[in-house]
């Protein structure tokens, strides 16, 4: 059983962050309710202490997509499955769209957000890596108004994020990336569906004449959070492509990964499955560019 | 007045327990003389117990009932409407077992608060029948042996019902994506596929004759 509650249902964002304030240590933001729900079910210690649940689902502004020539811009209500069937999404975010059809089920994929997933911000959030290679900003709504941040900011540990009480995050900015960007997203689960990731990882490359341009990489699952590797990210930019080159690429990510979980009892096993895995990746994008060219 | 009530900040809901809680106890102490219906002072109990109206459709029957807010959607439907069809299982959305169609998408009722079901179609295992007559997926499923304990059924045959909606002639993939969320402990899982390819055969056939 859930511990007794009440549900607010603003029909505003004003009137849901007045509310937030008003109560700042009682009241929690529900959106698909996927993580909140069965957390309060269990007894779990993150969601103790909640007293009023508030629902953002009447509030129509956050559930619009918002197109023009620079950026996608979705609502912080969007459901995966919203997002799988969107074809401008599917276009021009293809990893992150990719993702969202590996997140638990297709019944957890009908509620829940992909606002939720980042706001929870577990270690093995699928949306999170593409989100990261993407550049994704995300806007916010207190007291104070509105503003904006990158996501890679907003994250911090495990179940924390950088959002203050009676704050909401209202939207997901996505900047489209230039044409000669090419990518793709990896999940290793313990079984197909309704899987908790092992591994995910994200790459985004810019492949110009046999030479890397920018490129982005991210994983989630094998670092405490989704996080994207800059220091790599600017000492391999400009290099040829050679299988060579890929191998170093993916060695280095393992030995990041490895300063910033520390050696753990699986690292053994599951630092070279995570390089092998993004090599693996890396090739694929080198051999699809090939095909499209 | 009332001792739960003094760190919170004075709201209807408080004054109308506090309101309800003076009517019955006036009501208690003089017994004889109420003017208090047996039906107003139902609803006065249950305001203040802290219960919420709830319309909802079930199988295209409108309920009007009252809950209490946590209360998940399957907890509604198998406590109060008695709809027992819908199975709890892992009771955190893992198994499948509690799916329901929610304006005809597969969901977990685990996972949701019935005031969040409010006004929407809900669909259970118990509206696919016709009478008593089985719909064509729970024939697939009783000719093609698609279950062997038969408890986590009702939602594999939701889930099979929610790919069919969309897509009459669902591919293999298409069936086994679709109906991933719906964990079966006996692992009927190669007879569950047969059932469900089955029935969309069944299904094709029907709006053909």
């Amino acid at each position: 059983m859930i511990p007794e509650l009440e549900i607010i249902k603003p029909f505003s964002l004003e009137e849901a962050v007045d509310f937030l304030n008003d109560h700042p240590a009682e009241a929690r933001i529900i959106a698909g309710g996927t993580d909140i729900i069965p957390g309060l079910m269990q007894g779990s210690k993150r969601f103790t202490g909640i007293k009023y649940l508030v629902d953002l689902q009447q509030i129509d502004e956050l559930k619009e997509i918002i197109a023009d020539s620079e950026n996608i811009t979705i609502g912080a209500l969007l459901t995966f499955s919203q997002m799988i069937n969107n074809d401008s999404l599917k276009n021009n975010f293809p990893l992150l769209v990719k993702s969202a059809s590996t997140v638990g089920s297709v019944q957890i994929r009908n509620r829940a957000t992909v606002a939720g997933n980042f706001i929870n911000n577990a270690p093995c959030a699928d949306s999170v890596p593409p989100l990261l290679v993407y550049n994704a900003k995300i806007k916010l709504l207190g007291v104070n108004g509105n503003y904006e941040m990158p996501l890679s900011d907003f994250l911090i540990k495990p179940y924390f994020t950088r959002l203050k009480t009676g704050e909401i995050v209202t939207q997901i900015i996505l900047p489209k990336p230039k044409k000669e960007f090419i990518g793709d997203f990896y999940k290793l689960g313990r079984r197909r569906g309704v899987a908790i990731s092992r591994i995910t990882l994200a790459a985004l490359i810019q492949i110009e004449d046999n030479k890397l341009g920018e490129i982005r990489l991210a994983s989630g699952a094998v670092s405490p959070i989704g996080m994207r590797f800059f220091d790599l990210e600017q000492k391999y930019s400009g290099s040829v492509i050679s299988d060579k080159l890929l191998k170093n690429i993916s060695s280095d990510l393992g030995k990041e990964i490895l300063k910033v979980t520390g050696l753990r009892w699986s690292s053994e096993y599951k630092v070279p499955v995570t390089q092998q895995a993004m090599y693996l990746l890396l090739e694929r994008i080198c051999s699809a560019h090939k095909q499209v060219k | 007045m009332n001792d739960k009530s003094s760190p919170r900040k004075f709201s209807r809901r408080k004054f109308v327990q506090g309101v309800s809680t003076t009517i019955i106890g006036s009501y208690v102490l003089t017994p004889g003389v109420s003017k208090i219906s047996e039906k107003l002072e139902a609803e006065t109990k249950e305001i203040a117990s802290g219960k919420k109206p709830l319309n909802l459709i079930v199988n295209k029957v409108r309920y009007e009932l009252m809950i209490s807010p946590e209360t998940t959607l399957a907890e509604v439907l198998r406590n109060e409407l008695k709809l027992t069809g819908t199975k709890l299982i892992c009771n955190h959305g893992e198994c499948g077992g509690c799916t329901v169609l929610l304006n005809g998408e597969a969901i977990y009722s685990c996972q949701m608060l019935a005031l969040d079901a409010g006004e929407k179609e809900v669909t259970t295992i118990e509206g696919l029948l016709t009478g008593e007559e089985l719909h064509p997926i729970q024939k697939a499923f009783v000719e093609h042996d698609g279950l062997q304990c038969g408890y986590c059924t009702p939602g594999q045959i939701i889930a099979a019902q929610a790919i069919l909606l969309k897509n009459s002639q669902p591919s293999k993939e298409e069936i086994l994506t679709g109906m991933s969320g719906n964990l079966c402990r006996c692992a009927a899982y190669p007879n569950i596929l047969k059932s469900v390819l089955a029935a969309a055969g069944y299904l094709t056939e029907g709006t053909n004759r």
